[in-house]
């Protein structure tokens, strides 16, 4: 425990004016803001602090006793292990699936990818960020299917504006319809074959190629370096050019003097107090000791990432609110939303110089296509709604494949391939019966009950994927690609690791959990602002939105502590 | 100071300098004592890459003939150019101990391909793969290179699978990974063992002129 100067008492003693659960990229923003605004804040993390020290992104694999192959790893995270990101390097930073378990309808796989550290995912996302739009916010009014936001893009632009210029977003204003520009620092340079392709598909489709818009900087930034290009962001920075809430949010929310931060806090559920409606704070479990605590604030904020927030809520049930807590609506859980992977197409560029180079910068980044489909310009589409983006790259790389052996063989890997390819990320529609609930029959090491996640991918997705994979053959045999693989499967969900929903905010209390300023509709002192709020998912990677609403959420409450409403 | 120190070293003074605050942070942060053994070996800082050369090597999980074939095999597959080969990168006992911590299946699996190349030699040759002349152990191992299909090659109707090209990817797929891996094979594709080498270029081609 650290921070709050002059506050020398027990912490658990103290009544604060915020209780922020989850130290990732949502809970180190609403720490943040809060105590800057001069709030007293606790912020809970279940998991340990995280050092510089543990970061790992220089050592090469020969120096791993397995080599990424560890046994260790795949015997205590069989579901983590499905997440590129978690290897032999870093393995420990996800969490142990054998004390973190929860349940699946038979037949309805969903994977589950979750760290507990200071600083949660952030450590190790893909810190692809992107802004949504209007076609995004009012999506439903479009097309008619679900509900639009009761937020626009109007309401969230200045967050937008206010977060990029902190984290640092690398990009390209394109002034594209379907993806709003932001406040970029210059952006990263495309391979040749990017290029390539951004000219002949702009040519082709009139559709645009731009550069990843990315959570790393191209310049020193807010006391951070800038990139080196070694390449492996997910196994920490020694720079911090990446942006991860530890060493940015978290730590001006410490500086600020107004936070105490506890770590290793296990939060199982939020108490409510003896008068009706309020919260009183919550309730942990040390995850070392077993000790169960209890700590105190005028309001209550769940940060904890879209499942764990709900399952907090889900766990909280009194007699008033006997299907989870805040849940007078009935949608708590429900709308459980996942962008759906799968769809896409590689291939090779004959006419490319090859030779890789193991010395080459390595620029951990690629290409996004803005979404097509069903956008004002280009009209509805006939088999499916909403649409897809894609992420990609091309480039020379060693050729692993090469067929034969002896020294042709080691000839061949060095002569290399150029290799091209892009793969879709969909939008997910929310749907009531993609839903999460408590699995009564199952706990967690802490005892805390554990989540049941009843999900899976319908009609739409798989029309977008098949038509991802299409169109994906199209642009790169626009490129001039050879041995083009289209794929148009629909992976489980959970791969895209954007788990969004399930405490949905909205106008109508009685068909949503949260209000614009994701503040819970019948618990007026708690919130919950992470991507749990979303009403839609987009197409678009979400960190970025979830970051921008939770500002929002946070100026809000801002305000109304300084109009003594709380 | 050669150039790639130097980068390290500007490198890692900038890194200094923005962390204090975080490692203050970090120090606090130990006070737990279960934070050393929740941290990954490579976290610790432990270098594992000389435990393959060390003395008295004997392996876990294969018997003596079978790694004795794993090494004639992989020196064939991929061989001492002007660049040490499979053989001098100890492709074996990387294989060996990945193969020793593996599921029965996958280890089976390993077993019957690492068999269907003895049981060839032995069926064509009269002798275990080990114990061929090269020229008879390169005639086999090119009869199982590529793709080949019932009585023709890849591409032919109504064809079925070949078996022995399959045992044959199972068993090169180990050992190019094995390689490549390795201190040698990361020499091999270039590495100069540094971790940064400045901003990614990228493309500088005029419009319509990228090759």
């Amino acid at each position: 425990m650290k921070g709050m100067a002059g506050m020398t008492q027990d912490p658990l003693q103290q009544t604060y004016d915020a209780v922020v659960v989850g130290s990732g990229a949502t809970g180190g923003w609403a720490a943040k803001q809060l105590a800057e605004a001069g709030l007293k804040v606790v912020l809970l993390e279940a998991g340990r602090a995280v050092t510089p020290k543990e970061f790992t992104e220089h050592m090469p694999a020969y120096k791993l006793k397995y080599r990424d192959h560890s046994p260790e790893v795949v015997r205590t995270r069989p579901v983590q292990k499905q997440c590129y990101a978690c290897m032999e390097y870093n393995f420990e930073w996800f969490v142990n699936d054998l004390e973190n378990p929860y349940s699946t309808p038979p037949g309805k796989p969903f994977t589950w990818q979750r760290l507990r550290i200071l600083g949660g995912r952030s450590l190790v996302w893909g810190r692809q960020s992107y802004r949504m739009s209007d076609n995004d916010f009012k999506a439903a009014s479009r097309d008619g299917y679900g509900d639009d936001w009761p937020i626009s893009y109007a309401d969230l632009a200045p967050y937008y504006d206010r977060v990029e210029r902190y984290v640092g977003i690398s990009g390209a204003a394109e002034g594209n319809e379907m993806l709003p520009d932001g406040q970029f620092l210059p952006p990263m340079k495309m391979s040749c074959g990017e290029v390539l392709l951004r000219e002949r598909v702009k040519a082709k489709f009139g559709h645009t190629v731009t550069i990843g818009r990315t959570a790393i900087l191209t310049q020193n930034h807010n006391g951070r370096l800038q990139c080196h290009y070694c390449g492996p962001c997910e196994r920490g920075c020694s720079t911090f050019s990446y942006f991860s809430s530890p060493f940015t949010t978290v730590k001006d929310a410490l500086a600020s003097g107004n936070c105490m931060l506890i770590t290793n806090a296990v939060v199982s559920h939020v108490d409510m107090d003896a008068e009706p409606n309020k919260a009183r704070g919550v309730t942990y479990v040390d995850r070392l000791t077993r000790q169960v605590k209890e700590v105190r604030g005028k309001t209550v904020i769940l940060c904890a990432q879209a499942l764990e927030s709900t399952r907090i809520l889900l766990n909280s049930s009194t007699r008033e609110y006997p299907n989870g807590l805040a849940n007078s609506s009935g949608a708590l859980g429900h709308y459980l939303m996942d962008h759906v992977v799968g769809g896409g197409a590689s291939g090779r560029l004959p006419d490319f110089k090859t030779l890789p180079n193991a010395n080459e910068p390595a620029r951990p980044n690629g290409i996004y296509v803005p979404r097509f489909r069903n956008t004002p310009s280009s009209g509805k589409h006939s088999r499916f709604i909403r649409g897809y983006g894609y992420q990609g790259g091309a480039g020379a790389q060693f050729n692993f494949s090469a067929e034969g052996y002896g020294a042709s063989l080691k000839k061949a890997v060095k002569e290399g391939d150029y290799q091209i390819g892009l793969g879709a990320f969909g939008e997910s529609l929310a749907r009531w019966d993609n839903y999460v609930e408590i699995d009564r029959d199952l706990k967690d090491a802490w005892g805390i009950p554990a989540l049941r996640i009843s999900m899976t991918h319908g009609d739409n997705e798989a029309a977008l994927m098949q038509d991802s994979g299409a169109m994906a053959a199209e642009m790169l045999e626009a490129a001039g690609a050879k041995d083009i693989h289209e794929h148009a499967s629909v992976e489980m969900p959970g791969m895209a690791i954007h788990e969004l929903g399930t405490a949905r905010m909205g106008n109508d209390p009685k068909k949503s959990v949260l209000t614009p300023f994701n503040q819970s509709h019948d618990v007026k002192n708690l919130f919950v602002m992470d991507g749990a709020s979303f009403v839609s998912s987009a197409c678009q990677n979400p960190t970025l939105s979830m970051m921008a609403v939770t500002v929002r959420a946070c100026d809000h409450l801002i305000e109304r502590f300084r109009k003594s409403e709380v | 100071m050669k150039r790639r120190e130097m980068l390290r070293a500007s490198v890692l003074a900038g890194a200094a300098a923005a962390l204090r605050p975080a490692l203050a942070d970090a120090q606090s942060g130990a006070q737990n004592a279960a934070q050393v053994s929740e941290l990954t070996p490579a976290q610790r800082g432990v270098d594992a890459s000389n435990e393959f050369a060390a003395p008295g090597w004997k392996p876990l999980f294969l018997d003596e003939h079978q790694n004795e074939t794993l090494i004639v095999l992989s020196d064939l597959i991929i061989p001492a150019t002007d660049t040490p080969g499979a053989k001098e990168a100890l492709v074996n006992r990387y294989i060996d101990l990945v193969l020793a911590a593996e599921t029965p299946e996958v280890q089976r699996a390993f077993l019957n391909s690492l068999g269907y190349l003895d049981g060839e030699s032995m069926r064509r040759f009269k002798s275990a793969f080990r114990y061929l002349s090269r020229e008879d152990q390169d005639d086999l191992l090119h009869g199982l290179a590529y793709p080949r299909v019932g009585g023709g090659w890849a591409g032919d109707r109504g064809a079925v699978p070949d078996p022995g090209h399959g045992h044959f990817e199972v068993l090169k797929g180990r050992i190019m990974t094995a390689y490549y891996s390795s201190q040698i094979g990361e020499k091999e594709l270039g590495w100069d063992g540094a971790f940064a080498h400045g901003p990614y270029q990228g493309c500088e081609h005029p419009e319509g002129d990228h090759k």
